[in-house]
């Protein structure tokens, strides 16, 4: 019987927001038992958009996505009854997500230095906006706000026109999966140690250590050199073929293109079958044909205008120039590859529907592939997560439902 | 138990055979965690942009390239913190052994280039597990292992357009054609390839096993995706691009404050953030009552747009930032990354950059690690990316046991090396090999 990376592994999840819920979905896919703590009325996330599908649960598209897989118990922990069945869930527990306001769980003795005395090998991941110190450490934010906040912002959008964020909630998700590895990282160190530990993740830190903008305030540290908002085309250095860098209309939508190097020029000339160009004096060095973009730009769309978006991308893989098309949302998961590799898997829910859901972000080849479970109805494994986990009997969870504790 | 492993990666070691974005930000982190990572490199094919820029060339400290531009380039030095360097030509048959050797002293190895060029090397997985057995074995190819494009080429910009995000992405009243050429793909890959070696090697402390990693950066990235996925399914309203707004929401947006280019986005969801917002700007259009509802909200958003511009234009981005939180709203001024990033006070209190001293770069505050665990104090070292082959030496000589005549042998046939070999910068070693015929 193949063995999850990660079996054996209690994960509660406390979270209440995005970034969290994904770092504990993303540890459950490789194994770990992921029970989600949610307040009697639930999790904010389950009614977080009112474009609701009118699915029977009314559960949004995002809380099904992010809890996919994970199994459901509430817990009232404004009273101090729940309080401490929370505190006797992660004495047995391997791994916190939580993501309250920096210093609320010391308030009500749940922080990671309260509960390591009694469970040393705990490993507490708190993911907040902006960390566990500093000024902004209680700002408000949401997506929008935060994302301004990281640097991506400023360099997104047109030079004239206000900053852009981009599309979904991509600071959120990718400081939530920073998080899964670095628990995870975490985790290994406690297989050789026996010793726990505290994680304390910003999301504003992670998307401002991301590689695109560490890559821009190098620059500008080293030289002083600014990097602002500019036309998508003109922005590419000499380092690239500007003519045929960026985001071009074709006979059926869009298609991206982004040949890196002078190295390029020869494989685009030949795609475009105008390998005459190549002994054009006005395009056979890197610098003329920056000069000269506009007329090889306009060469350019005129082979691309009249092919579809599939036409492009087999030229494309064929003369080795790096592009793809743009998909709609709708197109992929019915694109050929990922139908191949059996990326998306049909999902039951209990309304009866069969969604297609993502599957696994990489895959091992000793440890199984998941097989994508439906997100949980509310309060759906309380009575068997705390017979398990803390053995209470059926009766002592009947008074805890009677009292409203559970 | 060994309680003498510090940090949570500090037992191992990794050989990394990366350039661009995602597999050195994978390497980076792995680095700041502790774990060796030595960086397979070549003087035959750099990967740290020209040997030779042009002297008014953008990215080099005090804007010169220096004597040795590939270890002053800004990009490579801001993404390659935390490892160490060794060059080996490994299409001669030293090279390669000397690869193997390591290999059989090392965790893991992992690969962002394309899928067939460590099988050209003679290095698959099946080879070189043959070598060490429970190696822990990644490759990131843009589409994944197998399927029909299992061998495209690709790039973050194309991972963008597959998953659908460049088309939800953007300003609603242009066309793609406008799209940025920013992409997040890549690093998407990068902190996935972290988790996948992670979890990986949780395993092989079970087990005894190790595997071979498949992560495809389209799926990788599509898991950050999935409500939009799961919404064609289950609404009838197809997403269409948004821009700063949000369709249930009202006012959203990115507004102009006073100065050049200086903005601070604003978002209310609630009725109460609308209450204080109004009660902040006090503009006697937005006291009709109709405004209450978000769905009035919703009808005249360019309205209230041009209010809250009126409002903010005048006022400075932080000034605006105070007032909005003091009234529980969110909100952020847009920050560069320049001096704002630099003079931001949060990052700064949390020690986001560190001074660091490069050998061939200088001495500048540098940004990151993401990370802070407890354990470390919250503090993770930044040490300065590697020079080129700067640790050939010391890993032949004192990891490897190689003789100091061996050693010698190898600089005089330029298996390894500290300086790129003339056109390594330009198509790589067939071109380097093509000068020596």
């Amino acid at each position: 019987m193949p063995y999850g990376a990660l079996e054996e592994i209690i994960v509660l999840d406390l979270s209440d927001r995005l970034a969290a819920s994904f770092c504990a979905k993303t540890l459950g896919l490789y194994g770990c038992e992921v029970v989600k703590v949610e307040p009697l009325s639930g999790d904010p996330l389950r009614k977080w958009t009112n474009s609701n599908p009118g699915n029977q649960s009314g559960d949004s598209p995002l809380f099904l996505h992010l809890n996919a897989g994970k199994k459901s118990i509430t817990i009232n922990l404004d009273d101090p009854k729940g309080q401490s069945i929370l505190a006797a869930l992660m004495k047995v527990c391997d791994v916190v997500v939580e993501t309250q306001k920096p210093g609320h769980l010391d308030k009500i003795g749940l922080a990671y230095n309260q509960i390591k005395k009694s469970n040393p090998s705990i490993i507490f991941t708190s993911i907040t906006p902006y960390g566990q110190t500093g000024p902004y450490k209680n700002f408000h934010y949401d997506e929008l706000t935060l994302f301004a906040m990281t640097g991506a912002m400023y360099r997104e959008g047109l030079p004239d026109r206000e900053p852009l964020r981009y599309s979904g909630e991509i600071a959120q998700y990718f400081a939530g999966n920073a998080a899964a590895a670095a628990t995870t990282a975490a985790l290994f160190k406690r297989t050789l140690t026996g010793h726990g530990d505290w994680l304390d993740i910003s999301i504003q830190e992670c998307m401002a250590g991301h590689p695109h903008q560490i890559g821009r305030r190098s620059p500008f540290i080293y030289a002083g050199e600014p990097d602002p908002r500019s036309q998508p085309r003109t922005s590419a250095s000499g380092a690239r073929e500007p003519y045929a860098v960026g985001t071009f209309r074709c006979k059926d939508g869009y298609f991206s293109f982004l040949p890196l190097g002078p190295r390029m020029w020869p494989n685009i000339a030949k795609m475009i079958n105008r390998e005459d160009l190549m002994a054009d004096p006005k395009y056979n060095d890197t610098i003329k044909r920056s000069e000269n973009r506009e007329n090889l730009e306009a060469i350019f769309q005129a082979w691309v205008d009249d092919k579809t978006r599939e036409e492009i991308f087999q030229a494309v893989q064929a003369a080795g120039v790096p592009g793809s098309p743009i998909l709609q949302p709708e197109e992929v998961h019915k694109n050929e590859q990922f139908q191949a590799r059996g990326f998306f898997q049909n999902v039951d829910h209990p309304n009866g529907q069969t969604l297609r859901m993502t599957g696994d972000p990489f895959r091992f080849s000793n440890a199984p592939t998941s097989s994508i479970k439906a997100a949980p109805k509310l309060s759906q494994n309380t009575n068997e997560v705390l017979r398990k986990l803390l053995e209470l009997s059926d009766d002592q969870i009947e008074i805890l439902a009677m009292e409203n504790i559970i | 138990m060994n309680s003498e492993v510090s940090q949570p990666l500090s037992s191992i070691r990794a050989l990394e055979l990366s350039e661009i974005w995602a597999g050195p930000f994978c390497g980076c982190l792995l680095g700041d965690m502790g774990a060796e990572v030595i960086k397979i490199e070549s003087i035959q094919r750099i990967g740290r942009g020209p040997i030779n820029p042009p002297a008014n060339a953008g990215g080099y400290p005090n804007a010169d390239p220096g004597k040795e531009p590939w270890n002053r380039q800004s990009n490579f030095n801001a993404i390659n913190r935390n490892k160490k360097s060794l060059t080996l030509d490994l299409k001669t048959r030293q090279g390669l052994n000397s690869f193997k050797d390591l290999v059989s002293q090392s965790d893991v190895v992992f690969c962002n280039y394309s899928r067939t060029v460590m099988e050209n090397f003679g290095l698959s997985y099946e080879q070189v597990r043959k070598i060490k057995p429970d190696i822990i074995y990644m490759l990131m190819p843009g589409y994944g292992n197998d399927g029909p494009y299992a061998n495209y080429r690709s790039m973050g910009m194309a991972i963008d357009a597959i998953t659908g995000h460049s088309f939800l992405r953007g300003y609603p009243d242009r066309d793609h054609s406008s799209n940025s050429l920013v992409h997040h793909p890549d690093a998407v890959a990068a902190i996935n390839g972290v988790m996948a070696l992670a979890s990986a090697l949780v395993y092989r402390a079970k087990t005894g096993k190790g595997q071979f990693i498949d992560l495809s950066q389209a799926e990788s990235f599509m898991t950050h995706l999935g409500e939009i996925y799961l919404e064609n399914q289950m609404t009838s309203s197809i997403r269409t691009r948004r821009g700063n707004r949000h369709p249930d929401f009202a006012p959203q947006g990115v507004y102009k404050c006073s100065g050049d280019d200086n903005w601070i986005a604003i978002s209310i969801k609630t009725d109460e953030e609308w209450s204080e917002l109004k009660t902040i700007i006090a503009d006697d259009t937005l006291e009709d009552t109709d405004l209450d509802s978000v769905e009035t909200r919703l009808q005249n958003h360019d309205h209230l747009d041009n209010v809250i511009n009126e409002w903010t234009s005048t006022l400075d981005r932080y000034d605006a930032l105070a007032l909005l939180q003091a009234a529980n709203i969110s909100s952020g001024v847009v920050i560069d990354c320049g001096a704002d990033s630099y003079a931001d006070p949060h990052l700064n209190e949390r020690d986001f950059f560190q001074i660091v001293d490069h050998p061939a770069a200088g001495l500048y505050p540098m940004s990151g690690p993401i990370f802070k665990f407890e354990s470390d104090q919250g503090r993770i070292t930044h040490n300065p990316a590697p020079c080129l082959g700067q640790d050939n030496e010391h890993i032949l000589e004192e990891l490897l046991g190689y003789s100091r005549d061996t050693i010698n042998k190898f600089e005089t046939e330029e298996i390894v090396g500290t300086v790129p070999l003339p056109g390594s910068d330009m198509g790589g070693s067939r071109r380097v090999a093509k000068q020596r015929e």
